[in-house]
Parts: structure tokens; sequence; C-alpha cells
């Protein structure tokens, strides 16, 4: 998205809160509805939602507005508040009277740049209150599980935005470094490819060095919304220990179950050699001569 | 009375003793063979996206390896008639072993079809056919529950494999997970050991003598035999087999790979989906060994194939129903049933094989059916996502699965009791003429009533010196 001229933007948000008919007005239910001119956002809640989300691009000036519909008390005149991040805005007070059974609180917020986006609550006291949580638009796909690779191979390391979610005007990546982010340049080692909704980073010739957080940014001309991950460099030693163990079970088990089978063996034929007045010499012959059934040649000794 | 017929079928089994070990050997071999290629899917997300390979090239992997591990069947029957079961499932182990190991190395997609799905699959095919080749060999009175028990170890392994792939995954990434996965499929030498091949028993001179002359004209005519063995195409019981069993795979594995999706398409969300399946295999490892049993029993088992019949028939009932399910408890529900009637069939497909074609024909014939049963495993789940996409919804699959598999189950109930008739009147007909007949025409006599009679004999306990010799 270009850059836009910073205060054409109008944005109006409304919401209606309604009172159930036999709940206090802490259960109060609250609903949304919509109504905007130009370039607005259309808000329908209903339910139980405390909380309305608005993604912003670029800076505007935001008009926010609440609407509640009473309760049985029907109260002249209540005071109606805003607040930012859980504190007060100074000077936000005003008392609200009923219009049409409805009482309306709006306020028009400059949204220019990171520390304007937040937590923002309108609030009709002791009565009910809604939030508003503006934010950029949010990398949805979390990688939870540490991206495992191996010293001297090439990682990819990738971020997406959703595609129905607006594009982000540029990607970065970062390293955690310590306290600190760094942040990743293309260089011979790194290989940075951004494609809209996506990006990709490669790094190359890995090293246990390179294990840490890393993080990619998505950049928004108000602010950015990052996601992290876990890079996790191992050596072939590794997963290699548990190989061996196997290995060595097998190798003991095979070992051990052919053993016991010769001397069990053994043990049958001086038996039988002992009781039996025919020697057992007729069976290799048959057994030769049959192809099929050779599967016993191999344990006689002939 | 007519010679024994253990000369004729081969060495008489054992039914017990060391035999569950052997069984146990089976049960491992046979539980990598079919859980590998399913587990492996949960390799294919960090795969694709280290190589940079899309869905379904990856997907090929798994198809690669379950086509190989079926249509080598023919040459793993050729190679276990020449070496016996425990060599065969032992370099099928190491096959397995070594494919895992060279794949945690590759760079290419091409180079994971070669090392996995070729070597892989060769790996798993030997280990397959020669399970169950080893089962009829050691086994008869209680062969059908031998087989449940060893069919079993499919779905414990994939129940065993899946978290432990996942677990692998995450501290070693796919590369060290392949290759301790290979080490892991080394065990399947260990079950290749236990594999003891059955002693010869101490033929009675005088038979020896008199069959060695018929043997050493007939021995060669065998060996040209052995190499191409169709001689199974003549019974007319192993083509109805074929028949009902191409129809049941063609519809079988399609519902499992869409269950999911189709749970979803109803509202139910992504982790109770696949928990869906997880009851489906859970419900398949108690109910092999228990059709096992039941079909060991003395009223089932000479109407074993019936049982077969009704197994399918169940099956396929409860696909054609499962439209009908939109909540998610009966989803569940399905997913039990449907583990019930899968747990049967695969506890009995085997099985029903060696009660057709006994002991002697039983290693080419599973190599014939394997190889043929290719081409409806690799087409039905494609037909059915097909269905899928030109109606936009899944009742058509269900209804497509559930009605080839009771087609097939009513084909083979009909077809069978056609083919018991038949076997009876032409029994009746040879008992007089038994006696004059040389070895060969009494190995392609109907090789279940001849097992019929080799129960009788071996159901009181086998003569002394026998049990001795096996013990």
């Amino acid at each position: 998205m270009e850059l836009l001229p910073i205060n054409i933007l109008l944005m109006l948000a409304t919401c209606r809160l309604t009172s159930s008919e036999t709940v206090g007005p802490t259960l109060t239910p609250l609903t949304l509805a919509s109504a905007l001119p130009t370039n607005s956002t259309r808000v329908h809640l209903t339910g139980e939602n405390k909380v309305e989300n608005v993604e912003l691009l670029n800076p505007v000036n935001l008009s926010l507005e609440c609407i509640w519909t009473g309760n049985q008390d029907k109260q002249p005149s209540i005071t109606g508040y805003w607040r930012k991040g859980g504190e007060e805005i100074q000077d936000s007070r005003v008392p609200v009277a009923p219009e049409n059974q409805q009482y309306r609180l709006q306020r028009v917020f400059n949204i220019v740049s990171e520390e304007h986006l937040g937590n923002y609550t309108c609030v009709f006291e002791n009565e009910a209150e809604l939030d508003f949580i503006l934010a950029v638009p949010q990398i949805g796909e979390k990688r939870e599980k540490p991206i495992i690779s191996y010293v001297g191979d090439f990682v990819v390391l990738t971020c997406k935005m959703e595609e129905k979610k607006p594009v982000p005007r540029t990607w970065n990546w970062f390293k955690t470094n310590g306290t600190d982010k760094e942040q990743i340049f293309e260089a011979q080692r790194y290989n940075i490819i951004v494609n809209g909704h996506k990006t990709k980073l490669k790094v190359k010739d890995v090293s246990e060095a390179d294990s840490g957080v890393y993080h990619c940014a998505a950049v928004y001309n108000i602010s950015t919304s990052t996601s992290k991950m876990h890079l996790k460099v191992i050596t072939i030693w590794e997963p290699l220990k548990p190989f061996l163990g196997i290995l060595v079970e097998v190798v003991i088990l095979v070992t051990a179950i052919l053993i016991y089978e010769r001397s069990h063996s053994k043990k049958k034929e001086a038996e039988a050699n002992g009781r039996n007045a025919d020697p057992k010499n007729t069976q290799p012959q048959v057994e030769d001569d049959e192809a099929e059934e050779n599967t016993s040649v191999r344990q006689r000794k002939t | 009375m007519p010679p024994a017929p253990a000369d004729v079928l081969g060495p008489k089994p054992v039914d017990g003793g060391w035999g569950w070990m052997v069984v146990l050997g089976a049960h491992i071999s046979i539980g990598f063979a079919y859980s590998t290629p399913k587990a492996l899917s949960i390799f294919f997300k960090p795969i694709k996206e280290d190589l940079g390979a899309s869905y379904s090239e990856i997907a090929w992997i798994s198809s690669i390896m379950l086509a190989v591990m079926y249509a080598g069947g023919p040459v793993s029957s050729v190679l276990v008639r020449r070496f016996g079961s425990r060599p065969v499932v032992m370099v099928g182990g190491l096959m397995c072993g070594v494919s895992m190991v060279t794949a945690s190395f590759g760079s290419s997609i091409v180079y994971l079809y070669l090392c996995i799905g070729i070597i892989g699959g060769w790996g798993l095919c030997f280990n397959l056919n020669a399970s169950l080749t080893i089962i009829s060999k050691y086994f008869l009175a209680k062969r059908p529950l031998a087989n449940g028990l060893a069919m079993a170890g499919s779905p414990v392994f994939l129940c065993f494999l899946a978290p432990v792939n996942q677990y692998l995954l995450g501290h070693f990434g796919w590369r060290g997970s392949l290759l301790i996965l290979g080490g892991m499929m080394l065990n399947c030498c260990v079950a290749g050991a236990v594999m003891r091949p059955v002693t010869q028993h101490s033929a009675p001179p005088k038979e020896v003598d008199q069959s060695n002359n018929t043997k050493s004209k007939g021995s060669r005519l065998k060996k040209v035999k052995t190499f191409a063995d169709l001689s199974s195409f003549k019974d007319p019981g192993f083509i109805i087999y074929l028949v009902g069993n191409v129809m049941f795979i063609f519809g079988a594995y399609a519902p499992i790979v869409f269950l999911s999706a189709y749970a979803v398409s109803r509202g139910v969300e992504e982790y109770s989906a696949a928990y869906l399946l997880s009851v489906m295999g859970f419900v398949d490892m108690f109910v092999r060994p228990l059709t096992g049993l039941v079909a060991n029993s003395k009223w089932v088992r000479p109407r074993i194939q019936y049982l077969f019949s009704f197994a399918m028939v169940f099956n396929g009932t409860f696909h054609l129903l499962c439209p009908l399910m939109r909540t998610y408890p009966l989803l569940v529900a399905y997913a039990v049933f449907f583990g019930v009637g899968f747990g049967m069939v695969f506890a009995l497909i085997f099985e029903c094989l060696m009660d057709l074609m006994g002991n002697q024909r039983f290693p080419s014939a599973v190599g014939l059916v394997t190889i043929i049963e290719c081409f409806p495993m690799l087409l039905g789940p494609p037909a059915a996502g097909l269905l899928v996409d030109i109606f936009d919804d899944y009742k058509y699959l269900f209804f497509m699965c559930g009605g080839v598999i009771t087609t097939g189950g009513l084909f083979l109930f009909v077809m069978n009791v056609y083919n018991y008739n038949r076997l009876e009147k032409a029994n009746r007909g040879k008992d007089t003429e038994q006696n004059q007949n040389t070895v060969e025409n009494q190995e392609q006599a109907s090789s279940s009533e001849a097992q019929m009679e080799l129960m009788n004999t071996a159901q009181p306990e086998p003569e002394p010196e026998h049990t001795k010799e096996t013990r």
C-alpha cells in the first residue's frame, strides 16, 4: 500500500451496548452496530463481546463511538469517560444524557505513531464498558517448536502474513543478541527474499553460534508487527548417539537369539541321537532332494 | 487310509511353543510394514520446507513406498520359497534401516523417492511377505489367532510411531528423526532372527523311498514353476478371493484419508477431527486379535470365508451410513464401528488366503495378491478425492466406498457358497482315487479339505516323537 496523506482518513466505529432484560449491568451483553461515512470500518458484534479489534496500517484520525441502550433504572444522566491502557484519559469525563433511550459516547483519537496504538476503553461509569484494541495486523502462524538444523547445512526461516490481511510495506529480519535485536542484512551467508505476504530468510553453512531466537517484522506505516521463532543448530552426533544405542541393542539381541538357538538345537540332537536306534542320517538326504523345503537345511550341519 | 498329509503338504505345524515367538516377530515386522508409510507423513511438512517441494511431490514418497511394498510381492515370494523366511526378513530389516539412514542425508526430493520409496519399499515388502509365510508354516489349528495377533502389529505400531515421530521431530529435526527411525527399523532383523526355520519331521523310510523316485522327475518341473508360479490363477477360489479383495482395497483407504476433512466440514474442530482416527486405530488394535480368536473357534473356522464376507459387508454398511452422522458423538460412533470392521477384515484377509491356498501355495499366492492389490490401493484415494472435487460433497465418497466394499462382500458371500458346494462334490469323487494319485496331483487337491484332515489329526495331542522334536 502506498503512503497516504495523514489526516484525511476518518474511521468511525460504533458500538451499541444492550442490556438484557433481567440481568444487572455487569453482565450486560454488548452488541455493536455499524455506521460510517467515508472509509468506514463496519463492525457488527453481538453477544458477550467485550473486545473489538481494530487493524490500522497508516496514521489516521480515528473516531470511536459507543452506544449503550441503558437498563431499567433509566437514569437521567450518566458519566462516561475513556481509558487508554487502563488509565483514565484526562479531560475525557463527560455527562451523557439519553437520546431516544440510548447513551452515546464518542471521541476522536489522533493515531499517528506506535505509541498511540493500544487498548482504548469507553466506560459508562458503573454500568458498562467496551475495549477497542488498536493494532497493526498480526502475524497469525506462531511457530512454537524450534526449527532444528545441522552444522554445515542451510536452513530456511519463513514468515507469512495471512492473505486476507493487508500487505506489509516490507519485511525485516532480526536476531536476538543478548537483550538486543540485531537486524540481519543480505550478506554472503544470509539471503532474504521478500514476496508480498511472505518472506524467507535463508542462512547458509550454519554453525552452533547461529542458534537463537529470530524475529521477522512486517513493516507498516504506523508500526511493525513481529513474530519470533527459535532456531536450534545441533551436530550430527546428537541423533547419532541414540542410533548407535539402538544398533548395539539389535546386534546383541540377534546374536543372543542365534546363540540360544544353536545351543538348543545341539541339545536336541544329542537327546535324539541318544534315544533313537536309527541316527537321523536319512533326514539331510531328504532335505537335499526337496528344493522347496530347504528352509531347514541351514540349521543342520551336514 | 491316505498317506500322512505332512509328507505332501510340508512339515507339520507346531501350533504353539516357539510359534508364539514367531508371532511376536511377525507382529513387529508387519507392524513396521504397514505403519511406516503412514507415520512418515509427520515429517512431510519440515521436509517440504527444507527441500522446497510441493505437497503432492512429498506425498509421493509414501505412495511409492506402498506401491513398491505391494508390487514386490512375487519377487519376495520367490526368495522366501528359496531361502526361507528368516534370511528374507533380516535382509528386509537391513534394507529398511539403510533406506532411512541414507535418506537422512538427502538434499533432493528424487533422492528421497529412491531411498525411502524404493529401497524402503523393498525392505518392507520382504518383511510383510516372509512374515505371513512363516505364520502359515508354524500354525494350523491356531492359525487364525496367530494371524490376528500378527496383523494387530499395524495399529499398535502406528499408535506407537506417531507420538514417537513427533517427539523425534521436535528434538532432532527430520534428518535426525529419519536416522533414528532407521535404527528402530533394524529391529526387524531381530524379528527375523526369531523366525526359526521349521524343522523337517522324520518320515517313515518306506514312504521316502517311494516319493524319491517321483520327486526327482517332479522337482525339475517344480523349479520352473516356482519361478513364475501362476498356477494359483487356476483355482476358482483364488479368483473369487482376488475379486473381492480388489473391491475392498479400492474402497478401504479413502475414508481414512478423508475422515478428518469430512469431520471438519461438518463443523468439528481440527484437533477433535484428528482424534477420530486415533479412536479408530485404538479399536482396531483390539479387534484384530479378538477376531482371530473368534475365527479360531470350532464353529466359525470351517466357515471362515463367510466371516470374511460378513466383515466386509459390515465395513461397507457403516461407510454408507456415515453421511447420516452429522454430530460429533455420532462421528465417534462411526469411527468405532469403522475400526471394528476394518480390524475384522484385516485380521482375516491373509488367513482366508491361507485357508484357500494351503501352506504350499500360499507364498506365491500372497505375492500375486499383493501385486494385483497395488492398483486399487493407489487408485482408490485419488478417485475418491476426485468425487469430492466434482460434487463438492463428501457423502458421495462414502457412498462409493461403502457401495464398492459391500458389493465385494456380498459377491464373496455368494461365490463362496457356490465354491464350498463345488469343493464338497469334488472331494466326494476324489476320495476313491486319492491313494493312486501322484504327489503333484495331491498338491492341487482342495487344500482346505486336506487342512481339515490335518486339523482333525492334529486336534488331539500329536504323536510323542513329534512333540519332543519340536520342543
